[in-house]
This record gives structure tokens, sequence and C-alpha cells, in this order.
């Protein structure tokens, strides 16, 4: 069960102030209603006194005026309030990418996480403009109205005073009832999100399976659950506004028909010595407005229950303690020091299991293969050496120094890494090869990747947008092209995770032969790998695998 | 607009019934709430001036306040039951829509399909469908009730006080709140478009950094992805600040409006009573009927300020995919090699969209229980060819027969029941294993799953981390990248083909494994023609002969 705290925490006192200010606004052009009631009450008990008709025409002026001021001061209200929910969101949002853009290991998905910083977020404009402003009237305009309903007619302020508590208990049932279907509809959103982008990624394996029946029978019944939990949470919003309607209109009703029987003579008790006309068409007018916050209150508590459920979600992504990638993935000049690395004693937690490492040093121009089964740790050492994840225990040691965030860009700036999945971003092939624009000799890399027949027939060469997962070229040209990059990038450390893994003998030998070429050249090349011709052809081999706990 | 006129006829027909259920309610909660005020208005008056007048004996009171409670009542239940008609009935349309979007996107060329950034497809369904619920909702189904309501309230004000009230009224709230609220629907297509438009990009720039930002870090890019992200978002805040802007003034209008109105049928009505040509009661039913009509008005801006929003929408989700045209093929052929799952002939074929052949008058067959490696170097079109095997890429020339007839003669549906290809980036599902092979056998029972895990060396894999029952994350997430390769040949096996096509099957497996899983195979689908492309050693050892695709390609 999530936590049931006020999503207030989510305002700076910045934006508490302004929608402080805002809310004080937009009571005081609720609070000016009597005023016009007043006018009305007083023009119409003059139609029966005989007032001549120039009367009713300064009265209908008077209202009207007091009418634009109220309908100028709701507009500065609104806006304040629009401009206090933009800065909130937006510094959710900011914040929010800063932490998880650093964060590759975390377990939120990409989808989620786009979506809490769109649509969700998002939801939180209405609870600020919307809620909160209401709030603010509910504490003031209701008590006036039964202050002036009292001094009236006691009956009336009797009715007012045992109609309006009732409101708020009934609201805080079903306002509790109302956030947890709408927390259960908000991880449903995030649910079908995933799912769908997962079908869509996957659509094209779906067909060659003949599957699309079936898979689609599957997302329609997650469809139909979003739609029956999202029918909960408005079907309880509903119930409460309609409740507040049915008190307001009662209320209305009772009014007019203690009213009418007082001003009939035939009910005598219930006001200081008789009601005349104006007044009873004053408290007639004033019995909607004094449930009329009430009603903005119930229909905004959603809101308020959709920001409470967003709340928690953020606290929820803020409490998965995933260890950021030191430094801050920003481009620097390169570390000074000898092209050395080295893990000394490293142990790294994979969930509550803890991973001992085994200690390597690695000189400059070295080659260096580490070998053993999936799962030992491989690609966990090369990610150590890049400085995308820090060791739970002992030391990484890199060009002499231990790798901290603070020289973790710089040191980056040296190694070449080449990754064991293809992720090409939605870019084009040219500024995916040679990301700073450094101008270097992209065919002189991708010959010495023998990637240059890939580029030469691709449809528009350089310049082709890839896909994301590298289609419109084959795995092991995908592969090929960022072992190019890595050539290209003049980088004298080269971590690979796996290169040859896609590539035919002739080719894995070719790129086992370049990344000698690399070691020999003075750079250091390290790989993980189970290809044991590649493994063979490096200077030496690190068995890794037999330190696990 | 048209669009925005065709989304309305479809979520509308999708559930008529409740939609027009609804309709009657949208407008029975408007008028009931204009009686209301108007009633109560006239029987405060009416008593007052019968306690006046002395006769307040005679005055029937019970009729008037029996319908002030009646309304009271009834507009409440109407509301609740008009709400819930009507929401009910347009989350129904869309979840359809939904799906519907879906089907649509399988119609699209596999190539494109390959392509396809998920993100953007994503936002397409989700985003667009989602601003589609204010058709109905808030734009229809309010401008409509408010139009009939304003009606009705014209016809009882010009029968129960006087035409001019009836018509100040009417007109007042007609033409002003109609221009206005024109204005409105106009002024914020720019920007709202504008707003929905920068929010996608951001949300898919979003996904986009997030899936990217390992790469980004260690290239040293992840500022530059974040500045654009972040313009992008500065783009979305300037045009939904314009958007407020323009909706709050437009509230702010209506409401001056209403109280001008207000103000016009009060004054009307005063001089009309102070000539003795009004009876005060009568004349108290206007002013409250005008102050009451405000509520069909002031909802109405949240509808038009989202026009632009929907009618952008309405137009993608309602763009059709560009059907791919079937290449015509000549004629039959005749099988040369009786029995062969798979025959071809003089094939040739190029990359799409290339015009350099990559292999010339290839030619060989597969028969029934026989497996052939093709083997070739990487970029030598291996996974080319198998996409021309299995129809989702045309030849350039030759022909491919399967089970005898010209693939060109299959139907898809057909076709895919009798042969299986498994792409070398094949993708899972999130759900649980189980889950992931029942989508090659809607009928799987737990025995046949476990039997085909053990098959391709997978069952202790699997029990280990909890079984077939145990959940994959996204894209397949929890499992080893071996793993995956298994459980995804795992599930074509359990298509039972009679052509399995298989694009470097054993990628990611250590020799011995690869040799397991291969055996494994052969012997869950004895009687299966199976084609690998290959060039690994574990591969071409288990093929009973091996294809050698160099001989093909053509001298440049």
């Amino acid at each position: 069960m999530a936590r049931r705290a006020s999503p207030d925490r989510l305002l700076p006192a910045k934006a508490q102030a302004t929608l402080r200010r805002a809310a004080l606004l937009s009571a005081l052009a609720a609070a000016a209603w009597p005023l016009q009631a007043l006018l009305i009450s007083w023009g119409i008990g003059g139609w029966l006194s005989g007032a001549p008709g120039s009367a009713s025409l300064g009265v209908a002026a008077g209202f009207a005026a007091v009418g634009i001021a109220r309908a100028g001061l709701d507009r500065v209200a609104a806006r304040l309030a629009f401009r206090a929910a933009d800065g909130v969101i937006h510094d959710l949002r900011q914040q929010l990418l800063t932490r998880e853009a650093l964060r590759p290991g975390a377990g939120a998905s990409s989808a989620a996480l786009a979506a809490m910083l769109t649509e969700k977020l998002a939801v939180l404009g209405p609870w600020i403009t919307r809620y909160r402003p209401a709030m603010a009237r509910t504490r003031l305009v209701p008590l006036l109205i039964l202050a002036l309903a009292f001094y009236v007619s006691w009956a009336v302020g009797l009715v007012f005073l045992i109609a309006g508590p009732l409101i708020p208990v009934f609201m805080a049932l079903v306002g509790m009832a109302a956030k947890e279907a709408s927390s259960r509809q908000m991880v449903e959103i995030g649910d079908m999100n995933t799912l769908l982008i997962d079908r869509i990624a996957a659509l094209p394996d779906i067909l060659l399976l003949n599957a699309g029946d079936a898979s689609r029978a599957a997302f329609e019944a997650r469809a139909e659950g979003l739609r029956a939990r999202t029918m909960a949470v408005l079907r309880i919003a509903f119930l409460s506004s309609t409740t507040l309607e049915l008190f307001a209109a009662i209320g209305v009703a009772m009014v007019a028909v203690f009213v009418g029987f007082s001003l009939l003579g035939e009910v005598t008790w219930g006001s200081w010595g008789g009601l005349t006309l104006s007044e009873g068409i004053f408290l007639l007018l004033l019995a909607p407005e004094f449930f009329q916050p009430l009603r903005d209150l119930a229909a905004a508590w959603h809101d308020k229950a959709a920001a409470e459920a967003v709340a928690d979600e953020l606290d929820a992504l803020a409490g998965d303690d995933t260890a950021p990638v030191l430094g801050q993935g920003a481009q620097a000049a390169p570390l000074a020091g000898p092209a050395s690395v080295a893990l000394r004693g490293v142990t790294v937690l994979r969930g509550a299991q803890r991973l001992a490492l085994p200690d390597i040093e690695v000189g400059p121009g070295e080659s260096v293969a580490l070998s053993g089964p999936s799962g030992a740790g491989k690609s966990t050492m090369l990610d150590l050496l890049a400085g995308l994840l820090a060791p739970a225990e002992g030391q990484v040691v890199v060009a002499g120094q231990p790798l901290t965030a603070g020289i973790a860009d710089a040191w980056r700036a040296r190694i070449a890494y080449v990754p064991q999945s293809v992720h090409v971003p939605d870019m084009t092939l040219r500024r995916f090869l040679d990301p700073h624009d450094s101008g270097a000799d992209l065919n002189a890399a991708l010959r010495d990747a023998r990637a240059e027949g890939i580029v030469a027939a691709l449809p528009e060469g350089l310049e082709t947008v890839l896909g994301e997962t590298g289609a419109g070229v084959s795995g092991g040209e995908a592969r090929r092209l960022l072992i190019a990059r890595a050539f290209l990038s003049g980088a004298d450390v080269i971590l690979a995770d796996e290169p040859t893994a896609d590539l035919d003998a002739a080719n894995g030998a070719a790129i086992t032969e370049a990344l000698v070429a690399l070691a020999k050249g003075g750079r250091t090349v390290i790989v993980a790998t189970h290809d044991p011709a590649l493994a063979a052809a490096m200077g030496r081999i690190v068995p890794v695998g037999e330190g696990v706990a | 607009m048209r669009q925005l006129w065709q989304i309305l006829r479809l979520l509308w027909t999708a559930e008529p019934r409740a939609m027009w259920r609804g309709a009657v309610l949208a407008v029975t909660v408007l008028v009931m709430g204009a009686a209301l005020l108007g009633l109560s208005g006239w029987f405060i008056t009416a008593t007052g001036m019968a306690g006046l007048a002395g006769i307040g004996i005679a005055f029937d009171v019970f009729r008037p306040s029996a319908g002030v409670r009646m309304l009271a009542l009834g507009r409440a239940a109407a509301r609740y039951g008009e709400r819930l008609l009507t929401h009910d009935a347009t989350l129904r349309a869309l979840a359809r829509l939904r799906v519907t979007l879906l089907a649509r996107l399988e119609r699209f060329p596999m190539p494109e399909l390959r392509r396809m950034r998920g993100a953007a497809a994503l936002t397409r369904i989700t985003a667009d469908v989602d601003a589609l619920d204010g058709v109905v909702l808030r734009l229809a189904l309010p401008v409509a009730a408010a139009l009939i309501t304003h009606a009705a309230a014209f016809v009882a004000l010009w029968a129960l006080t006087s035409h001019a009230i009836a018509a100040s009224i009417a007109l007042g709230y007609l033409i002003g709140g109609g221009v206005v609220l024109w204005r409105v629907g106009r002024a914020t297509l720019e920007p709202s478009s504008r707003a929905e438009a920068a929010m996608q990009t951001l949300r898919q720039g979003a996904i986009g950094l997030f899936r990217g930002r390992r790469e980004a870090i260690l290239q040293g890019t992840l500022p530059r992805w974040r500045a654009s992200l972040d313009a992008t978002e500065a783009e979305a805040r300037a045009a939904m600040d314009r958007l407020d802007a323009i909706d709050t003034g437009a509230g702010m209008v209506l409401s001056v409006i209403v109280a001008l109105v207000a103000a016009v049928a009060f004054a009307l009505a005063g001089v009309l009573v102070a000539g003795d040509n009004l009876d005060p009661a009568l004349a108290a039913v206007g002013v409250f009927v005008a102050l009451a009509l405000a509520e069909t008005l002031v909802p109405l801006r949240r509808g038009m300020a989202e026009i632009g929003r929907m009618r952008d929408a309405a137009a993608r989700v309602l763009a059709e995919p560009q059907v791919a045209a079937r290449p015509e093929r000549k004629g039959p052929a005749q099988a040369a090699v009786p029995g062969a799952v798979l025959e071809v002939r003089h094939l040739s074929l190029a990359r799409p969209g290339w015009s350099r052949l990559l292999l010339h008058d290839l030619g060989f067959a597969a028969i029934p229980g026989e497996t052939l490696a093709i083997r070739g170097a990487s970029g030598a079109g291996k996974s080319t060819l198998l996409d021309v095997l299995v129809g989702l890429e045309p030849a350039t020339a030759g022909e491919v027969l399967l089970l005898g007839k010209p693939l060109s003669e299959w139907e898809p549906a057909a076709l895919r029941d009798v042969v299986t290809l498994v792409p070398q980036r094949s993708a899972l599902l999130s759900g649980s294993i189980f889950d992931n092979l029942a989508l090659a056998d809607p009928g799987l029972t737990p025995e046949a799953a476990r039997a085909v895990l053990r098959a391709v060396a997978l069952e202790d894999a699997v029990e280990a981390r909890g079984g077939i029952r145990s959940q994959l994350g996204e894209g397949g997430a929890g499992l080893s990248g071996g793993q995956a390769r298994r459980l995804v040949l795992a599930r074509a096996l359990l298509r039972r083909p009679k052509l399995l096509l298989l694009d470097e099957p054993t990628e990611g497996l250590d020799g011995p494994t690869a040799r397991q899983v291969l055996a494994g195979a052969r012997e869950f689908l004895p009687d299966t023609a199976i084609v690998t492309a290959s060039h690994r050693a574990a591969e071409l050892e288990s093929a009973d002969r091996v294809l050698e695709l160099e001989r093909y390609i053509p001298e440049v």
C-alpha cells in the first residue's frame, strides 16, 4: 500500500507563495458574489414596491460591473496558478532527467521513465491549478455565506451549517477510495505503454509466427483492463461530485421552500422577525454558491488523488538506489597518464549476491582477453574500467590513479568501448561514427575495421539514418561499424565486449588482427570474449569466473 | 476537420445506445438546472407577492415546492447517469481504437516495421488515442446539449416572459458565446498542435536518451542530448503557456458575457415590470434562467481549446499505411526435385533499395529431414536470402518453390504456417517464459513447453530462475543473450513448420551448447527441412550439406 502523504512535498517555497496569492485572488473573486446577489434581490424587491425602471438599470449596471471585476480577478489568479504549475513540473522534469540519464543500470524501463516525464508529471498541473485554488475558496466562501445567511435567517443558516460539515466527511471517505483506484490506474497506464512498445518492437517476429491475433488479443485484454480501472476511478469521482450536487440541490430546494412558506406567512419562525422578498431572493441566490466551492473541490479531488499517485511513483523512482555512473557523461579533455588499468580486490553487488572479480593489472600497450563462462562478470569488468559502474569494494585504477567521479569523463575521452549489443540512436551514420565532429579520417577507420564496403553500399552512404536496432545493416555489419568507431576515436585504451560475436571466421580473424595491430601500435586492448581465436591472439588471457561467492 | 467528424462517427457508432442515452441525459441535466433556478425564483417572488397581498392561504404551495424537490433530485441523478454512460462508452470505443491501430501496424511492410522506432509508434497509439477522448466528451456532447438547452429555454421564456427577454438571452449567449468559442477554437489550433508535437518529440527523445544513455555517457555526448531535450521542453512550455493564456482569457470573456446577459435581462425585466407589462414573478424567471444558463457555456471552452490537438491526433490515427504492392509473378513452374520442401532456381537478389546484385543465379533444394547450412561472409546476403525465402522481400530474378508451389502464390497466413524464420535479431516480449512460447502455439501445455525448452538445452536455466512462469522484463530482459537466443529458437520449434529458416541460430552460445541445441532442434522436428545461415563451426558441422554462397557472388 502506497504511503498516503500530501503531494505538497513536491512544491518548493516559491511555488507555494505564488499559489497562495493565486488562491487568495480566486477566493476574493468568489466572495464578491454576495454583492451581486444583494443587488439582484434588492432590485427584485423594488419591482414589488413600485420602483421606477431606472432603478433596475442602475442595479443591472452594478451587477455587470461586479461581474466583470470578478472575471478579471479570476483570470489573474488562473494565470498565476498556471505559472506556478509550469515551474514545478519543469523543475521535476529536469531533476528526473539529470538523475536517470546517469543511471543506465536502474530498473525503470525507458518507456516508463518517458511516460513519467511527459504525461504523468503533467497530471500535477490540474492539481496545482484547480485543486489548490478550490481548496482556498472552500476555506473562505462557505464561512462568509454562512455568516450572511445567519444574519438574515437562522433557519437557513442552520441548514447550511448542518449540510456543510457533512460534505467534507463524506468527501474524505470518497477521496480515500479514489486515491487507491487512481494509483492502480497509473500503474496500468505504465504497464500498457510498456506492453505496447514491447509488442511493436516484436511485431516482425509476431507476424513471422503468425501470432498477430494472439498478440492482439492479449493486448486487447490489457486495454480493456485499463478501461475497467479508469472507470473505477471515474465512478468514484462521479459519485463524490454527485453527492455534492445532491447536497447543493437539496439545499437550494429547502431554502426555496422555506423562504416561500415564510413569505406566505405559513412559517413564522426561522428569521429575525419575518422575511422580506428581497431577503428571500438573497438567500436563494446564496444557497448554490455556498456549495459551489465544495463542488469545485470535489471535481478537483481526483486531481489530488492522481497527483498523490504520481508523487508516490516519483518517490519510488528516487528510492531505486542504483548508483549513477561516475562523472557526467560530458565531453572532456583526455586524462593524462599511462594507458594502464587495474582492478584490485574488486567486488560488485548483483542483487543480493556479491561477485568477486579477479585482480588484473594491464600496462600500456598490453592486450588482454577476459575469458570465462557467460555471467561470470566479464562485461561487468569492462563496465568498471569504463567508470559505468562503481565497485562495492576494492579499487579501480586507471592511468595510475583511482577512478573517481572527478576524472571519469576525462578518462572516458581516452577509451573506446565496443559494447555487446548494438544500440544505434536516431542519427546519421556519420554522426554516429564521429559524434564530436572531430574531422578524423572516416575512410581510414572504416578500412581498418573492414567496413568500408558496408558504407559504400548503403543507399545514402554516411548520411544514412540507421534504425534503432541497426536494421538496414546486418548484425555483423553493425558490429564492424562499431569497431570502426573505436578505430576512429583515436583512443589509446580499447575495451571490447565480444567484438567478434556476429562476424564470420574471415572477418572475425580480420578484426582480431586489427585489435592486435592496435595493441602493437601502443594502445591498450582489453576484450571480453569466448571466441578462442580472439583470446589466443591477445597478449595474455585472464580467466574470469572462479571467484563467485 | 473531416477526420474529426470521422472520429466522432467512429466513437459514436462503437456504443451508439449508451451514447444516445448519455446525450439525452446531458440535455436533461442542463434543462433541469435552468428549470430549478427559474422555478425557485418564480416561487419566491410569487409567494412574496401573495404574502404582500394577504392571499397567502389561497396560494398553491405544494405543486411548485414538489417541483423544486423533483428537479433537485432528478438533476443530480441525471448527471451521474450521463457521466457514467458517456465516459464508459468513450473509453470502450478508445480501447477498441487502440487495437485497431495495432492491427493497422501489422499491415505495414516488414522492412518498415523493422526500421520502425518503437517509441514513435508507441506515441502514436497511446497519446493520440488519449487525445481523442475529448471529441465526444468535451466537444460534441456539450456543444449539442448546450444548443438544445438554449433552444428549449428560448421557447419557454418566449411563452412565459417577454419576447425581448427571451431574445436577448438567446442572442447574447449564442452570439457572444459562439464568437468567443469559435475564436478560441481558431486561435488554439496552432499552439495546441505545436504543444502536442513538442511533447511527443520530448517523449521520443526521452526514450531515445534513456535507451542510449550508456552509449552517450561513453561518448561524452550526454550534455548535448540533454540540451536538445531541454530545447524541446522549452518549446512545449511556451506553446502551453500560450494555450493557457488563450484559455483563461476566453474564460474571462465568457464570465463577462454571463454578467452582461444577466444584467440586460434584469434591466429589461425591470423596465417591463415598472411599466406593468410583465408579472414580477415571471420576470424573476427570466433573470434566474439567464443566470442558470451560464452552466451551459463555461465548460465548452475546454473542448474548444483542444480542437487543434484532437484534429492532429485524428489525422495521424486515421492515416492508412501504404500497402506494399505484391509483385506479380508469371505462371506456375514445375518442381524439378520431387518431394523437396524448398527449391530455389536461378535466383538473383539485391539488398532492398539497392541496385548492386548480392547473389546471382543461385540454385538449391532442401528435402524433409535435411539440414542445409548456407555459408557466407558477413554482408554476403545471407539474411536477405532468408527474407526472400520467407516472402518478406522480392527476389530480383528467379524462382522459389515451396512444397512445389511458387512462393508468390502462397497466402501470407498459409505461408507462415509452413515456413518459420528466426531472424538474427528476434525480440521477446515482457511476460512469462510460457507466454512467450505460447505466442507460437496458443494451445501450449506446460509439459510441451518444458519439452521444447529441453530440446534447446534451456530447461535447467529456466528452472533455476523460477520455472516457465517466471517473468521476463521489457524485450525479454532478464535472460542472457544466449538464453534469449535459445528461447527464440524454442518458440520457432513450437510452430512445427515444414521449413525452418535460422539466421545464425547459435550466436552467443559456446561450441558444446551450440551442438546440443542443434541436435535437440533436429530431434524435436525430425521431418522438417532446416536451412541455416551460418559461419560458425558448430552449425556447419551439424549440417547435412553446406552451400557456399561465395560461388554465387557476382564479380564487380
